[in-house]
């Protein structure tokens, strides 16, 4: 038996029809496509956006955010972003810009409309008062690791909530109640970490890179130096050696790595001292623990632990 | 006379006195206790208050210190923008400065076909002063001016982009690298050798510098592909530089200018593994004097991990070209015309190491474009070595062999940055 003879104009209705149900199949699509530079922020806007925003993250918890690699697969989704939410305060100079350069999407350069800055309200510290890189690699604008402070996770949705309600005037109510949800719940934690915190007050510690200011300064950790001799400097066999005199003197307890560096160096460090070392990530979700809340906790944690093994010790 | 009284006095008055005698130290105790208590009440009361002090003392210090950090900035400009970006004078761009600098001595013979001369040398291979600024909301502008032992004072680069066509479209025009495969367009200091793969060199011409217009569309879909077409006086830096020297400045007619179309594409395989592939034609229309195919294709893996291992890049590039060469009597008076058709390619890996490290080996297959029996391979190991970010020290061994005759050759490089160094996403 012959097969029926497909005519041109039946093909065509075919492929019509076919089009026709593979556009009606695919789910409604989010309000506001998203592209944030690092997880800390990415959770913070869908926290925030709820249903009316898709969040594509560019850098990972475990990552160093100064090393970020540059892939082309970012590009496209910056291309067709309505917004980019960044941590800001140059923390993202190492990729951002390059990808922003090849995007072609002018809604979302610096200062237009859909750049998202979530250090807008942050105060930042350790401002270089001179931009010299005997200094190391020095952010001009202030210390960008502000997001390891709970505190400033308000100010953070703030800037994020205003900066969505700017892309998305329609959907101002739902991200003033989804700020309103994620501050009331941030705020608790707050309290309750304050509390389990107490111990670290007056804690002497070393850290890998200089991106403990914030988070000491909440704390009360009193910083006396850094693996790094300075920010992006690795370390050298002179400077490791100061260090080890500075830790025996100031009888440093704990040496704070943060997951995206060498562990070898803080490891060494550890056993010449006798000190315990806390792994923290300087990104959310580095240790494992959903979102920027609990990453927040993972760290605090992870710092009582060491801190209670120190003096143990 | 009643006696009892009289002599029971004394005994009475004795003991009264006894009685008063002993009892005096436990009179004096009673009040030392009270005394005592009185005071440590009055102790415990100070030190409550000291205490409630010093708690509030220490609300007011916390406060002030949240305080301190929760504040929103001053009603600065930073209060009504939308975003903090760092500081740019518009009349003054960001600006940079590259020192390439190289010490090199060949072991054997010379390969002076590759490059690679007899004996050694000091040679500043590159002084580069790079400048980049927007130019206005439709348009960027970028130079690269550059001065070297061999070459003298040129400018590789000047050439406006613009950052606001519709449908994805961006247009370049001025002198620039065109868009040739992966690492013709890099410049030098970027490689990941201390010179550009001998293959690019003779086939290309140096790196793939011209002068014209080139128009890139990036695709409107989730996998990245971008496709670039360029129209130029010529591609390739030494055939730019001899088009230049004789006498037109590069004047010619419509179709002996130079088209180039190119494909480039990138997939993420997984998380940490990615690959991109990229096809390159260009061509001189008029008796067809030359075409050169490339394909390149770059595999990457990136664990994002901070162990000692931290990444591994394989890159291999392959041409062929076929040219048409004017042959030329001891007079200049052309004799005839003779086409060649040429191949050459590279492969190399490079691993990364401890954030400062890292450690490669290339092989290189080139054939001359115009020589008859000028076949060169070159097998080469390299380490890198990197105090900062900032700078940069590179040992390379190279062994070359093929129709000449065998040679051994060892650079050592240091290239430092001055300034806001960086050629973008193009040298990613």
């Amino acid at each position: 038996m012959a097969l029926p003879s497909a005519s041109p104009h039946r093909i065509l209705s075919c492929i019509a029809c076919a089009l026709w149900l593979a556009l009606a199949a695919t789910p409604a699509a989010a309000v506001l496509r998203v592209v944030a530079s690092t997880p800390d922020v990415a959770d913070i806007t869908s926290q925030i956006g709820g249903e009316r925003v898709s969040v594509m993250t560019i850098a990972e918890g475990s990552q160093d955010p100064h090393k970020v690699p540059v892939k082309p697969s970012f590009v496209t989704k910056l291309n067709r972003a309505d917004a980019l939410v960044v941590q800001g305060l140059n923390l993202e100079h190492a990729f951002v810009p390059a990808l922003l350069e090849a995007a072609r999407n002018a809604r979302i350069l610096p200062g237009a409309v859909g750049y998202i800055d979530a250090s807008l309200y942050v105060k930042p510290l350790e401002v270089p008062s001179s931009q010299s890189r005997v200094q190391g690699e020095l952010h001009p604008l202030g210390n960008p690791h502000y997001n390891l402070d709970p505190e400033q996770g308000l100010p953070m949705a703030r800037a994020i909530a205003e900066g969505l309600e700017r892309v998305d005037p329609a959907g101002a109510d739902a991200y003033r109640a989804g700020l309103a949800r994620f501050s009331q719940l941030l705020e608790r934690k707050i309290s309750e970490w304050k509390t389990l915190a107490a111990p670290l007050r007056g804690l002497k510690v070393v850290s890998y890179h200089r991106d403990l200011p914030y988070l000491a300064s909440r704390y009360g950790l009193e910083i006396v130096g850094t693996i790094e001799v300075k920010p992006g400097i690795p370390a050298t066999p002179g400077h490791l050696q100061e260090l080890l005199a500075t830790m025996e003197r100031e009888k440093v307890k704990v040496i704070i790595r943060e997951i995206s560096y060498d562990p070898g160096l803080a490891r060494s460090l550890a056993e010449r001292t006798g000190a315990q070392v806390a792994e923290i990530s300087a990104l959310a979700g580095g240790l494992g623990a959903p979102g920027y809340i609990g990453s927040l906790e993972a760290n605090l944690r992870a710092l009582l632990a060491a801190a209670q093994a120190g003096s143990s010790g | 006379m009643n006696r009892l009284p009289l002599r029971g006095l004394p005994r009475a008055a004795l003991c009264i006195g006894v009685g008063l005698v002993l009892a005096g130290p436990a009179v004096r105790a009673v009040d030392d206790t009270e005394n005592l208590q009185q005071e440590l009440r009055r102790t415990r009361e100070e030190l409550s208050a000291t205490r409630d002090a010093l708690e509030r003392l220490s609300e007011r210090v916390e406060a002030m210190e949240a305080a301190s950090v929760e504040a929103p900035p001053e009603p600065t400009p930073v209060a009504t923008a939308t975003a903090r970006i760092a500081p740019v004078n518009a009349d003054n761009p960001a600006v940079s400065v590259v020192v390439d600098t190289a010490f090199a001595q060949d072991a054997r013979h010379s390969y002076e076909s590759i490059g690679y001369p007899n004996g050694a040398d000091f040679s500043l291979k590159g002084a580069e002063l790079f400048i980049s600024a927007p130019i206005d909301p439709f348009l960027r502008g970028y130079a690269s001016l550059s001065g070297s032992s061999d070459e003298g004072f040129d400018i590789e680069e000047a050439a406006l982009i613009t950052t606001a066509l519709p449908w994805n479209l961006t247009v370049k025009a001025g002198r620039f690298f065109a868009d040739v495969g992966r690492l013709s367009h890099w410049h030098d200091e970027a490689l990941p050798f201390v010179d550009r793969p001998p293959s690019i060199d003779r086939l290309i011409g140096g790196e793939s510098g011209s002068e014209g217009v080139e128009v890139s569309w990036l695709a409107p879909i989730d996998p990245y592909l971008e496709l670039t077409a360029g129209v130029y006086d010529t591609v390739g830096a030494e055939y730019l530089e001899d088009l230049n020297d004789n006498g037109f400045f590069g004047r010619r007619d419509f179709d002996e200018l130079t088209v180039l179309a190119r494909p480039h594409t990138y997939l993420d395989l997984t998380d940490t593994l990615n690959a991109e592939l990229g096809g390159t034609w260009f061509g001189q229309p008029r008796d067809h004097a030359r075409n050169l195919w490339a394909v390149d294709l770059t595999v990457r893996h990136q664990p994002g991990t901070s162990g000692v291992y931290q990444g591994l890049v394989i890159g291999s590039e392959w041409l062929w070209n076929q040219q048409l060469f004017v042959q030329r009597d001891p007079m200049g008076v052309v004799v005839g015309r003779i086409r060649h058709d040429r191949t050459g390619g590279y492969a190399y890996a490079e691993a990364f190491f401890s954030r400062r490290y890292s450690l490669g080996t290339r092989f290189d297959y080139s054939e001359s474009p115009d020589l008859v029996n000028d076949l060169a391979r070159t097998a080469s190991a390299f380490v890198t070595w990197m105090p900062s970010e900032f700078q940069r020290l590179r040992f390379q061994l190279d062994t070359s062999w093929g129709d000449q005759r065998s040679n051994q050759r060892y650079t050592l490089q240091w290239t430092a940055f001055i300034g806001s160094h960086s050629h973008g996403f193009a040298q990613r």
